[in-house]
């Protein structure tokens, strides 16, 4: 009887509480925008060929900010990566994983994974999203392999920290050539649309945008999966290193 | 061939659904992602494409899928609220046999017990699956195959075997 009182209790706090929200304490939803707000919705398909203002933001208005911010990213991972170097390369084992029925279905969810992180990536100057986000999340996919199938899986498929840290190089220089190119037309660093197309074949584009984000994806899935890999080495190794 | 283009079509249905357009980009690049997907996973996923062209097999989908999200979910999730309002439960784990073979029939049936309330598959051995059952009414094994996972084995051994 103490159990369906207690029950019956939660059941009626958690109605009475959605009531309370949708009709006493209102949440109040801004109703005007401001004139900064204003001006980014009005403008942003304009100044950078792209509907999504966040991006437009993040890599065209600020543009500079976030090249910058994206070399104080690839320092972190390049210093992070430094700290955990073992001499001998990467150590090789038998791989042993989870069961066969986890296995299967992480093979199906890598691939929808993968398939998402490259919907968020494309679509980044369109919808919100972009590299950073598609990256990480294509980074998951890796992460999932690791305990699932074993580290050993990735490095027997040729997926390799020095591999992942090439890409991430070559997708770090395509971004700071994107952003160079400009001047050498006498334009400012970072310029948009005065250097690249907003349409092709009246596609949008947007410009340096959609290649910033594809890059950035690129350079963030490879440097998250780097580190994914090392931190999947055994601290004992690290403990005979420091020993030796 | 018929692999490729199977894994490269769900890639294209999950890239454009989840992108939530048809314009011309969103098909382009989803084109390109499932064509690059496909290629790289396909021999992974698909041991053998001569189950793909079967239409029955299919149809047993679609069935069973229908079945299981209506009726075996409902029947599951009221039986659990049951027993949470009376305390009808005891708790244990038993050992079901799995008779079918295949890999994602295994996983089908797998999915089914868990994703039902009250059961839920914490190991495999040996063609056992280990379910953590919320009110056990037997440990003998045949028997909580029987209650459990023989409905699922039938529809797994229909679609996947």
């Amino acid at each position: 009887m103490k159990r369906v009182i207690i029950l019956i209790s939660i059941l009626a706090v958690t109605l009475l509480s959605s009531l309370v929200i949708s009709f006493v304490a209102e949440i109040t939803v801004p109703r005007s925008l401001r004139d900064l707000s204003k001006y980014y919705i009005a403008n942003t398909i304009i100044d950078t060929a792209s509907p999504e203002s966040v991006a437009a933001i993040v890599w065209d208005y600020r543009g500079l900010d976030t090249v910058y911010e994206t070399l104080v990213l690839y320092l972190a991972i390049v210093g992070g990566l430094a700290i955990f170097t073992i001499k001998g390369g990467f150590p090789r084992g038998e791989p042993m994983g989870l069961t066969e029925l986890s296995r299967n279905a992480t093979k199906i969810i890598v691939l929808l994974i993968a398939t998402v992180s490259a919907a968020i990536a494309f679509h980044g100057h369109l919808t919100p999203g972009g590299g950073f986000p598609g990256g990480s999340a294509l980074a998951v996919a890796t992460m999932l392999i690791i305990p699932v199938y074993s580290v050993n899986i990735l490095l027997e498929k040729g997926i390799t920290s020095t591999k992942l840290v090439a890409i991430r190089g070559f997708a770090l220089t395509g971004l700071g050539l994107v952003a160079l190119l400009p001047v050498v037309k006498g334009l400012e660093i970072v310029t948009n649309q005065k250097f690249y197309p907003g349409f092709l074949n009246g596609v949008v584009i947007s410009g340096s945008i959609s290649l910033y984000n594809l890059l950035e994806f690129l350079a963030v899935a490879s440097g998250f999966t780097a580190v994914a890999l090392y931190l999947s080495i055994p601290e004992e190794l690290y403990k005979g290193e420091v020993r030796d | 061939m018929i692999k490729y283009i199977v894994v490269g079509l769900l890639v294209f249905i999950v890239y454009i659904t989840f992108a939530g357009s048809l314009s011309t980009y969103t098909v382009m690049t989803g084109l390109l992602v499932s064509t690059v997907l496909s290629i790289m996973s396909a021999k992974y996923l698909v041991v053998d494409e001569k189950k793909l062209f079967d239409l029955k097999r299919l149809l047993y989908a679609v069935y069973y899928f229908v079945k299981y999200m209506t009726i075996i979910e409902i029947k599951a999730h009221m039986d659990v609220v049951k027993r949470i309002i009376n305390m009808d439960i005891d708790p244990g784990i038993v050992k079901v046999p799995v008779n079918v073979k295949s890999r994602y029939a295994r996983l089908l049936v797998m999915g089914s017990i868990t994703n039902t309330p009250g059961t839920v598959v914490v190991d495999e051995k040996n063609n056992y699956f280990y379910v953590n059952w919320i009110k056990v009414t037997t440990f003998e094994p045949v028997e909580a195959r029987r209650i459990i996972s023989e409905e699922f084995e039938y529809y797994a051994y229909k679609i996947f075997e």
